[in-house]
């Protein structure tokens, strides 16, 4: 390549325009998935795949908030998950509501809720000790659920959970649910590509960087990131509502360390502190989780050993590597 | 409560802070040294209570297993440590992350091995009694374990305080960097600790298996318990471990009493407390948060 044609070519790489071209092109492709992909051989089957990977897209993308953009390394993430998860199985089945404007907004209170109480307590900590507390405090969310029978039908939780109406949409049949998923996947990359380029979302990343300067040039560097993790809670919370629509079943497992890990494993291995990187990571472990796991029993070492591997030879993660190594080639 | 229930109930949450003791001892040492918290630590537990399982199906012994369990736990520590660990000496968060790997690959291969039904062990021949204390017919396995922490704490502590070796870890956890400079070997050094606090978390599994049975998921409870008890009582130091485990243990039995399915708001009041109030700790000698 000529120099000229390297300089255009990575021109047109740089735009954002290119960029919200594709994110265009690949809403509408997934929106339209049910038609284009009919005639395909196991479509049905595919489509819950992809709709799995939305929806934990939409929880890994909320961690990495955390751990990729604020240095945040939260280790207890399923307790929004989980509340999410609960609240929106609750709320319909105590108020007695089909609509999910209604299930979806207690889904995001509780959420946050959560994550005010433990965010006031562990926010202050920071690395390994902000890791430590955020474990043991979801696991106390854990326990919650797992022993507040009455409320949260104990070990069992709720099984045979009838889909919420969206303006008049039923969405229990499987393509309406699809496409409400791809929708709010949309919603949210959008929010939270807009927060990245926001003065919000570089302080943030000033705080991993450096807090003590941040503190030094005025931020309140505790409350951004007390605002942080109560908006990463929300958001997880978010992704819980739509797993409790998705699987139809809510368990005291949806609050549990190993979904807190999960979130972890995906956003660590597509790449932390990327847009692409944690929707990646979600296919990733969707995949080992749902499809490598029905054909050999020992899925979870597998995953166990990808993210060892990515721990201590790819630390950036598949976008990030992939990233890297772009920019070295156009050097 | 009667009185009769509340010196059960003691006794009961002594026993189980005695426990948490061996289990949290293991942890604070790895982390005292490397500034690592283990989160294989309840993995390691976890496998020292199927190697018990083991041995007393297959030799219908206990007492072997406390020898074998805790060695092959400290052997698997000392293999471990050199190849994963090591290489990423110095950063302490990706050494976290890859004892999450670790404590993933082994509970769903201890699933594979030994199945992932609740499996319940017998007490060894000679503990499987009772006393009468002041009335109350108690198991004598309780106290067996309460004596056993206690012995171990006083063995612990003298191998700390009076030996070459202890002094070495006292060095070691004061600054590695200098202790290094001096001469000493700090690869070695590291590995040995990561073993000894392996083969303690082997241990506790070993004396927890006739009282709690074996079962998927007790990996990390007790890893919920380690880091609540060194939160509590101070990360890095026997004393912090000793006494966080001995307000932990006794209010985790008293919470289940009184409160039931609340037990936990008791022990989160705690952490928050302390928290709070002592960010290092009751005896840690690093500030928790800020």
């Amino acid at each position: 390549m000529t120099a000229a044609a390297e300089a255009r070519s990575s021109r047109i790489l740089a735009a954002p325009s290119v960029y919200a071209g594709l994110a265009v092109v690949a809403v509408a492709a997934l929106l339209t998935f049910p038609e284009w992909a009919s005639g395909i051989e196991g479509s049905r089957y595919w489509e819950s795949i992809l709709r799995d990977v939305l929806v934990f897209g939409i929880y890994a993308l909320s961690l990495d908030l955390l751990v990729g953009r604020a240095g945040m390394p939260s280790l207890g993430h399923a307790a929004f998950f989980g509340g999410g998860a609960y609240a929106a199985a609750i709320s319909a089945a105590r108020l007695g509501t089909d609509e999910l404007v209604v299930t979806l907004t207690a889904a995001i209170l509780v959420a946050a809720f959560l994550a005010v109480v433990i965010g006031v307590l562990s926010v202050r900590a920071s690395g390994i000790f902000f890791l430590m507390l955020t474990l043991a405090f979801a696991q106390m969310v854990f326990a919650l659920a797992f022993q507040w029978t009455d409320v949260t039908g104990g070990s069992n939780g709720f099984s045979a959970i009838r889909r919420p109406m969206a303006f008049g949409l039923d969405l229990n049949p499987a393509d309406a649910l699809y496409r409400t998923v791809v929708v709010v996947f949309a919603v949210v990359v959008l929010l939270l590509w807009w927060l990245h380029r926001s003065q919000y979302g570089r302080a943030l990343v000033g705080v991993r960087e450096n807090e003590r300067r941040m503190r030094a040039l005025g931020y309140d560097t505790v409350r951004l990131k007390l605002s942080a993790f109560v908006l990463a809670g929300a958001l997880a919370g978010v992704a819980g509502a739509l797993s409790t629509w998705s699987f139809r079943i809510v368990s005291a497992n949806d609050v549990g360390l190993s979904r807190s890990v999960e979130a972890f494993v995906m956003v660590l291995i597509g790449g932390a502190g990327t847009l692409l990187g944690p929707i990646v990571g979600a296919g990733v472990v969707v995949y080992i989780d749902r499809v490598l796991s029905s054909s050999i029993p020992f899925s979870q070492t597998v995953l166990g050993l990808v993210f060892v591997v990515f721990v201590l030879a790819a630390r950036q993660g598949i976008v990030g590597s992939m990233r890297s190594a772009l920019a070295r080639a156009r050097r | 409560m009667s009185p009769d229930l509340v010196l059960q109930q003691a006794l009961n949450g002594i026993s189980f802070g005695a426990l948490l003791f061996i289990l949290a001892a293991g942890l604070s040492l790895i982390f005292g040294m490397m500034d690592v918290v283990n989160l294989a630590h309840g993995a390691f537990y976890m496998l020292g209570a199927y190697i018990t399982l083991k041995i007393v199906d297959v030799t219908q012994q206990f007492w072997p297993a406390i020898v074998v369990a805790p060695l092959a736990l400290a052997l698997l520590g000392l293999v471990l440590e050199p190849t994963l660990l090591r290489r990423l000496r110095g950063r302490h968060l990706d050494q976290v992350l890859l004892t999450i790997g670790v404590a993933l690959v082994m509970a769903d291969l201890i699933g594979l091995f030994w199945g992932r039904e609740i499996r319940a062990l017998p007490f060894p021949p000679g503990l499987d009694g009772s006393v009468v204390i002041a009335g109350n017919v108690y198991p004598i396995y309780r106290l067996f374990v309460i004596a056993f922490a206690i012995g171990l704490a006083l063995l612990l502590a003298y191998l700390h305080r009076r030996t070459a070796v202890g002094a070495l870890i006292r060095a070691g956890v004061d600054d590695a960097e200098m202790l290094s400079a001096l001469g000493v070997d700090t690869d070695r050094l590291f590995a040995f600790t990561f073993a000894v606090g392996a083969g303690l978390a082997g241990l506790a599994g070993v004396i927890a298996a006739p009282a709690f049975g074996v079962h998927p998921g007790m990996d990390v409870e007790a890893l919920i318990y380690s880091l609540i008890v060194v939160v509590v009582g101070g990360l890095g130091t026997l004393t912090g471990a000793a006494a966080g485990a001995g307000l932990v243990g006794p209010a985790d039995t008293f919470g289940k009493t009184l409160f039931q399915e609340f037990a936990l708001a008791l022990i989160f009041a705690i952490m928050a407390v302390v928290l709070l109030a002592r960010p290092s700790g009751l005896f840690g000698r690093i500030r928790i948060s800020r």
